[in-house]
């Protein structure tokens, strides 16, 4: 099996990259030719399309719905801005009319035998929130139904304006980021229609296809795009015409600017498919290209060996200019990551949101999720598989933090970033762990606490089944799901089902708990006792579910002699005794105390000790005491330099 | 007393606060005795939090991020600033940081703040008494001073006061809030972005630097001619620092060099997170060195512009009104002392 992988990966490694791929991976019921030029002076994109759709379900199609993402950015009634304004921690920022976005439907037809011009009965509708100002879906009647398994050819033209950048796309100066920028169908059902409105906290949702676009940018600008390129051509009127080319994505993205670098790279493994890689880097970063190349060979290698193998054969690794807001960003073999002047190494800046990006390639990009509802399958899966990477191959990572307007960093020598915590993001969950029921659709969440369900709490509930079920039962999981669900859009019930099936267990239970709950996980230890008793020691120790979610976990006391005793607790109680007599007295006990539930959001509470260990907590107090008072008398004689 | 150059005064000042070592050891005692109530309860609190969790002992033996994460999540007030950015020097970058950026601080620790500048301020009369006088003053006559020029020097404060509530209040909300974000909306590149900031955090701190200067010499005026006008001494000090600028200045820079010097040396000596027992005190007390260093640092500030204004212009012809009597004003006692031409 090994050698037929390493057969495929070799006879990969010499085949030409062309962004085809046959046979096909994905249903491609949803394929776009697009043709746009960009006029820097104006700001506008002019656009038309031709998509050649297929209906995939069960039902007949009576409509179409279009997502028209740039609407959000119109102006402030939109529900996005709503949204933003809802969540925001300070006001958000006004901008000026000349930045805003929009996007206009000029034409909108459909070909072939039910021919007709749909231009006039296009309507926009709300399906979310009934805002009758959003503008950010549109509809159109079909003249006649397409049957199941029917095809239909569309036809649009659009214009566009570029706005200063809103959620990772826009223009700043000279730099463009494309995203989300064409009229785009939604995902036909056998429900209806899946095509919701943009929101502040949710990102996409669409169908596989082929994508062929030509884009006309100013000519000597380097353009970075999903797929590959296959031609270009410069045109009389010093613009160049650029064609990219992909089979089996769901999305386009591009990107253009005069100032970037371009670097190339190749990923290759004895088992994996080789991937070139292009990164586009802003001169100011270009000392950081390898380390951009290596987090992506990171992500590469161990996404691969533990989920499954990246297909496309190339990747694009943006670095977006400063400001731009175009960081952190997945698209279909194209990336954002970003970093800054001066980033320290061992912190985890750029690998972090490097490795995040590439790995949505795997969560994203081939497993299809549906953002609007489901964001924990792609977000928190990744985050969940970003961690893993990082406490695997970037450790020991330190923690850093940045002052002077957070442009100087500083690197903690002291502090070794762990997964669990640091990675998985603890501290943002805790904050944030009743805000939200995790099944609620993601675009209902709370806006401003939305990321810490969706990423954070998905990640520590993920490796808390790992550490549960050990990591061999995990990779199965995360392995056969990844297989089975490729090119296609699971539902959270796809995944649960995965992973009873291959861990033989009924996990249901605790999906109830993490995933159609907001209840917080925390046991701890409520009391420990050795009272002498004649020549015997009487330990009593009770341990405590402060929290009201349920997981069963190890108790451990452990006694004078070195003697351990672990005991099983379901944990569905309030509370449990333990009691024992012996010639020992007992030294501690701790509510797992193999730290298998991440989600416990007090873990200090979690283990208690007797004397003489129990000395420890007045010389941690002391000695963070000391530390803070040198803080606080050099804050003091910052300010007495006024005096 | 002949006319100093600028590196004269100031090594005059060191001179000058090393010949009074008791001065420095009282304000850090002051500094000392400020902070340890606060950094009592801190540990109260800590304390409380760790009860008898084995978390503990981690959080002894070097840093137990996740119980840090823990306890900042919960605490509030003078415990939600048990951070990581507490440990060696990153404490120093935090606290600059801060005072550039302006960056809120909790309320009790901003009231600690005040209750300290008024402490300086008190002692402000009786160190620059001190200095100017060249010789012992005794407790009693060092306190005496203090509380003889601690009203005047309140009044100095409101001036003082207005001065940098205008600079931090108004001018820096102006230059970072509106002008950097304005100037910066459309840079797209960071290095940019950087020297504009670099510049106006140089910018602000010449301003900062030009109030500093003038209070200096004001409060050394002010005890040096036995001035009682809070605006007169303003007044006084920017006609002084206008007719000996080069000097005036040259003192000043060579003060923040040396400045700049104590955090570089505190850079590189700092103390980690380290361990506890005996490492845990030997980490505290170079943390305490460093404190009497930045001490000595705004001391020898004063004793040199003592120093380069008396060797400039302490002479009767710019003593302040009321005509100074035997032996109460230092002019009047460095003129009694000057060599007769």
């Amino acid at each position: 099996m090994m050698a037929l992988a390493s057969l495929t990966a070799a006879a990969a490694s010499h085949a030409e990259v062309t962004g085809t791929i046959d046979p096909p991976l994905s249903p491609r019921n949803a394929s776009y030719v697009i043709d746009a030029k960009l006029d820097p002076a104006s700001r506008t994109i002019t656009g038309s399309e031709v998509i050649l759709w297929r209906n995939i379900t069960t039902k007949p199609a009576t409509e179409l719905q279009f997502h028209l993402y740039w609407n959000a950015w119109r102006d402030d009634r939109s529900t996005w801005l709503r949204e933003a304004k809802l969540g925001a921690r300070r006001p958000v920022p006004a901008v000026r009319p000349d930045e805003r976005a929009r996007i206009d439907v000029t034409a909108l037809g459909v070909r072939g035998s039910a021919r007709a011009d749909l231009t006039t009965v296009m309507r926009f509708i709300a399906p979310d929130d009934g805002n009758t100002d959003d503008r950010t879906v549109l509809a159109a009647r079909l003249p006649q139904p397409v049957a199941p398994g029917g095809s239909l050819t569309i036809e649009l033209s659009w214009t566009a304006h570029v706005p200063r950048t809103f959620a990772r796309t826009g223009v700043i100066g000279n730099y463009y980021f494309i995203a989300q920028w064409f009229p785009k169908l939604g995902v036909l059902q056998d429900g209806g229609w899946n095509c919701h409105q943009f929101h502040n906290g949710t990102e996409f949702f669409s169908d596989y296809g082929s994508y062929d676009v030509r884009m006309t940018v100013p000519t000597g600008w380097i353009l970075g795009a999903t797929g590959v390129e296959r031609e270009h051509h410069d045109n009389v009127d010093r613009t160049t015409t650029h064609r990219y080319h992909q089979d089996d994505v769901h999305d386009f993205v591009w990107t253009t600017s005069p100032g970037y670098l371009e670097r190339h790279a190749r990923f290759e493994h004895p088992t994996l498919p080789p991937v070139d890689m292009r990164l586009l880097i802003q001169p100011e970063h270009a000392w950081q290209a390898d380390r951009h190349f290596e987090a992506t060979r990171a992500a590469f290698q161990y996404y691969g060996e533990w989920f499954g193998a990246y297909p496309y054969g190339h990747i694009t690794i943006i670095d977006p200019a400063y400001q731009s807001g175009a960081g952190g960003m997945e698209y279909p073999t194209l990336f954002t990551a970003g970093t800054r002047l001066f980033a320290l190494e061992h912190v985890g800046d750029p690998e972090d949101v490097t490795i995040h990006e590439a790995g949505h390639q795997f969560w994203y990009g081939i497993v299809g999720t549906n953002e609007f509802e489901d964001a924990w399958m792609d977000e928190g899966i990744n985050t969940f598989s970003e961690a893993r990477v990082m406490g695997t191959w970037a450790a020991p990572t330190h923690f850093g933090q940045r002052y002077f307007g957070g442009f100087i960093p500083y690197l903690f020598k002291d502090i070794v970033i762990n997964r669990e915590d640091v990675w998985n993001h603890l501290a943002g969950y805790r904050r944030a762990a009743k805000e939200d029921v995790q099944s609620t659709p993601t675009y209902r969440y709370y806006p401003a606490s939305g990321g810490a369900i969706t990423y954070d709490k998905t990640a520590l509930w993920l490796n808390t089944m790992e550490r549960w079920l050990g990591w061999p039962t995990m990779q199965r999981i995360m392995s056969t799901y990844f297989s089975r669900w490729k090119f296609k859009h699971p539902k959270p019930q796809d995944f649960f089902d995965v992973a009873n099936e291959v861990s033989g267990r009924n996990l249901n239970g605790y999906f109830d708990q993490v995933y159609r709950s907001s209840n917080v996980f925390d046991y701890g230890i409520q009391d420990l006792r050795s009272d002498k008793d004649g020549d015997k020691y009487r330990t009593v120790a009770v341990v405590r579910r402060y929290g009201e979610a349920i997981f069963p976990i190890d108790v451990r006391v452990t006694f004078a002699d070195g003697k351990q005793v672990v005991e099983h607790w379901e944990g569905a109680e309030r509370w449990h005794l333990y009691t024992y007599e012996g010639t020992e007295p007992a030294v501690s006990a701790e509510a797992d105390p193999g730290h298998v539930l991440l989600l416990d959001v007090n873990r200090t509470n979690n283990s208690r000790t007797l004397a003489p260990l129990n000395a420890a907590g007045p010389e941690a107090a002391t000695k963070w005491s000391l530390k803070w008072m040198v803080w606080l008398q050099d804050y003091l004689l910052s300010w007495s330099m006024f005096v | 007393m002949t006319r100093a150059t600028a590196a004269q005064a100031w090594r005059d000042g060191v001179d000058r606060v090393l010949r009074a070592p008791a001065i420095i050891v009282g304000v850090w005692l002051v500094t000392l005795l400020i902070s340890v109530p606060l950094a009592l309860s801190v540990r109260v609190e800590l304390m409380n939090h760790l009860g008898t969790s084995l978390a503990a002992q981690s959080a002894a033996q070097s840093v137990n991020y996740e119980w840090m994460q823990e306890f900042a999540d919960q605490a509030t007030g003078l415990g939600a600033t048990v951070r990581p950015t507490i440990i060696g020097f990153a404490a120093v970058l935090d606290n600059l940081s801060a005072i550039a950026d302006a960056v809120p601080r909790p309320v009790v620790v901003v009231g600690v703040a005040v209750a300290y500048v008024i402490v300086w301020l008190f002692l402000a009369g009786g160190i620059i008494d001190r200095y100017a006088r060249g010789r012992v003053t005794g407790a009693h006559g060092f306190f005496a001073a203090c509380g003889g020029y601690f009203f005047r020097f309140l009044r100095l404060a409101i001036v003082m006061g207005v001065v940098y509530g205008f600079l931090f209040g108004l001018v820096h909300g102006w230059m970072f809030d509106e002008l950097y974000p304005r100037i910066t909306r459309s840079v797209d590149v960071e290095r940019t972005a950087f020297l504009i900031r670099g510049s106006l955090y140089l910018v602000f701190a010449l301003l900062l630097a030009a109030a500093n200067v003038m209070f200096d010499y004001a409060k050394v005026r002010a005890v040096v001619e036995d001035r009682r006008s809070a605006v007169g001494a303003v007044v006084a000090a920017v006609h002084f620092i206008r007719r000996h600028f080069a000097a005036a200045v040259s003192v000043y820079a060579l003060n923040v060099i040396v400045f700049g010097l104590t955090l570089a040396v505190y850079a590189l000596l700092a103390p980690g997170a380290g361990s506890t027992g005996w490492l845990m005190w030997v980490g505290f007390a170079i943390g305490q060195l460093y404190v009497i260093l930045r001490v000595s640092v705004k001391l020898i500030f004063w004793a040199s512009e003592t120093s380069l204004f008396q060797s400039r212009l302490a002479h009767a012809g710019y003593v302040a009104a009321p005509t100074p009597a035997w032996p109460d004003s230092p002019t009047a006692e460095a003129l009694r002392a000057a060599p007769t031409r």
